[in-house]
């Protein structure tokens, strides 16, 4: 056991991060779930699985002598193992409930509890745990960015929720009305998506990922200056059930890319809105189009929306 | 006066504040300056919901009043803004030696500290630079510590120096070379 006794220290888990259920049922000293918590897709479990198996299978043969790249059990296994008042549900886990044990030896599939978080979480979004900011507008991180400005965050059962992004909602400024897609619709990356509307101007905006809508955010009908309030979280768009997901995450901006778009977006910004002049220390205002006065809005659109 | 700039006090402006900045931009840039007071507050920028002033209108009015020397640069109090900004330090019109700065979110007090003059003529000086460097036709730098990097917030300009990084200044020559080769207008 020396091996997977590290200094408690080493196990910080960073704000926003959490722990694999391999760390968490004690199977693996470190790993931080990298998934979205969807372990179906997520290929670090599958390999866990395999790994479990395989050397279930050689112990049969010859015995094993126990040590930390050895894996024996697999993480329900040794959840298991646990008084059934310690072994706490995954939600619990991921901190999406205080205090949950589960009552189901962990057979998710068949958990009502489950179905009723699947349903809840479809509804709200997963708050954002890291918001930064590039030039004065806010970017959520761990999340896909469209150049059209749009965002696209996987979540747990492999589902991928869309929205606009800060930029978006900030250039059309106070939204009047959006079209959803109906349900069962098939959206294609860097196709029409959605309409958003303000006042008589109508902006199609593109999906930032291939799949069939499954979900749509229905309080955006009659309150649809959320997208303006909470545009990473309460005023998300549709959900949909991917079908090109890796391809599709290819062709979208991640990470430090997304802050290297922002800014450069920001500096065209600039230059098409102030006509021969340099502007600084500029915090733009919260309602672009308002401050254009209709000045080319249609070359707006097209050069940020991509239409 | 071909390599003269004009520094023109638009309203009150401290005699130090007009007289380091002029200084910076004669260490820095190679170019003479001309102080010029006596602009009166620009009442006809001024806008009742805002509340603020329109740095375009003052740009205008700076470029039409007519000056002997290549490049002019206004320096005012008041809170400037354009339209799409909570609010601009300053503003040029790139590529004709015409710009503005404003003190107003300069000063220490703004941002609820003690006063301290040393820190504002820094940033007065960098935001100077930084605009006439616009004015030549430089765009953004990339680097944070050139004076060409862009400041969204007052520390941005804190963190900078009061300086072009070598390829800025490099730039900075090979712009104002050109423009002095051009005829006066
Ligand atoms: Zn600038
Ligand atoms: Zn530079």
């Amino acid at each position: 056991m020396t091996a997977t006794k590290k200094k408690e220290s080493m196990k910080i888990v960073p704000p926003g991060k959490k722990k694999c259920v391999w760390m968490e049922a004690g199977v693996v000293s470190y790993k931080l779930c990298d998934n979205n918590y969807d372990c179906s897709t997520c290929v670090y479990d599958h390999a866990m699985q395999v790994k479990v198996a395989r050397q279930k299978e050689a112990a049969v043969t010859e015995p094993l002598e126990v040590s930390a790249d050895k894996f024996t059990e697999t993480w329900v296994e040794k959840m298991m193992q646990l008084p059934a008042s310690q072994r706490k549900c995954r939600y619990m886990i991921t901190g999406e409930v205080g205090r949950k044990i589960c009552p189901n030896a962990y057979e998710c599939g068949n958990c009502s509890f489950d179905q009723m978080m699947q349903e809840r979480m479809q509804v709200e979004a997963l708050p954002v745990h890291a918001l930064s900011d590039e030039g004065g507008f806010r970017v959520a991180e761990d999340t896909y960015y469209h150049e059209g400005h749009t965002w696209a965050k996987p979540e747990y059962g492999g589902r991928v929720r869309v929205g606009l992004d800060d930029f978006a909602q900030r250039l059309l400024g106070r939204v009047s009305g959006i079209d959803l897609p109906d349900l069962g619709h098939q959206v294609k990356q860097g196709e029409a998506g959605f309409r958003v509307r303000r006042n008589g101007d109508v902006v199609s905006v593109r999906s930032p990922i291939d799949g069939v809508v499954s979900r749509t955010n229905s309080r955006l009908s009659e309150n649809p200056e959320i997208i303006n309030e909470s545009p990473y979280e309460a005023g998300w768009i549709f959900i949909v059930e991917p079908t090109k997901l890796r391809k599709n995450l290819k062709g979208l901006y991640y990470g430090d890319e997304v802050h290297k778009y922002m800014g450069e977006e920001k500096e065209r910004l600039l230059s098409m809105a102030n006509m021969g002049t340099a502007a600084d220390g500029a915090e733009l205002v919260d309602d672009i189009f308002e401050g254009l006065e209709g000045k080319d809005w249609d070359k707006f659109v097209k050069t940020f929306f991509r239409t | 006066m071909s390599k003269c700039v004009t520094i023109c006090a638009i309203g009150f402006v401290e005699e130090d504040i007009l007289d380091r900045i002029s200084g910076s931009i004669q260490e820095r840039c190679g170019i003479e300056c001309k102080i010029l007071r006596g602009t009166e507050n620009p009442q006809y920028a001024y806008d009742e919901r805002r509340c603020q002033y329109n740095s375009r209108l003052i740009l205008d009015r700076l470029l039409r009043c007519g000056h002997d020397t290549f490049g002019i640069l206004g320096v005012i109090q008041v809170d400037l803004f354009v339209p799409i900004f909570k609010y601009v330090y300053g503003l040029a019109l790139i590529g004709c030696q015409c710009a503005v700065i404003s003190l107003h979110r300069l000063r220490p007090q703004f941002y609820d500290h003690p006063p301290n003059r040393d820190l504002l003529v820094v940033r007065a000086q960098k935001t100077a630079l930084h605009e006439i460097g616009h004015s030549l036709g430089l765009t953004h730098c990339r680097d944070r510590r050139c004076v060409m990097y862009s400041s969204t917030r007052i520390a941005d300009t804190d963190f900078k120096q009061s300086h072009y990084c070598p390829t800025c200044l490099e730039l900075f020559t090979w712009h104002l070379e050109r423009c002095q080769a051009l005829p006066y207008p």
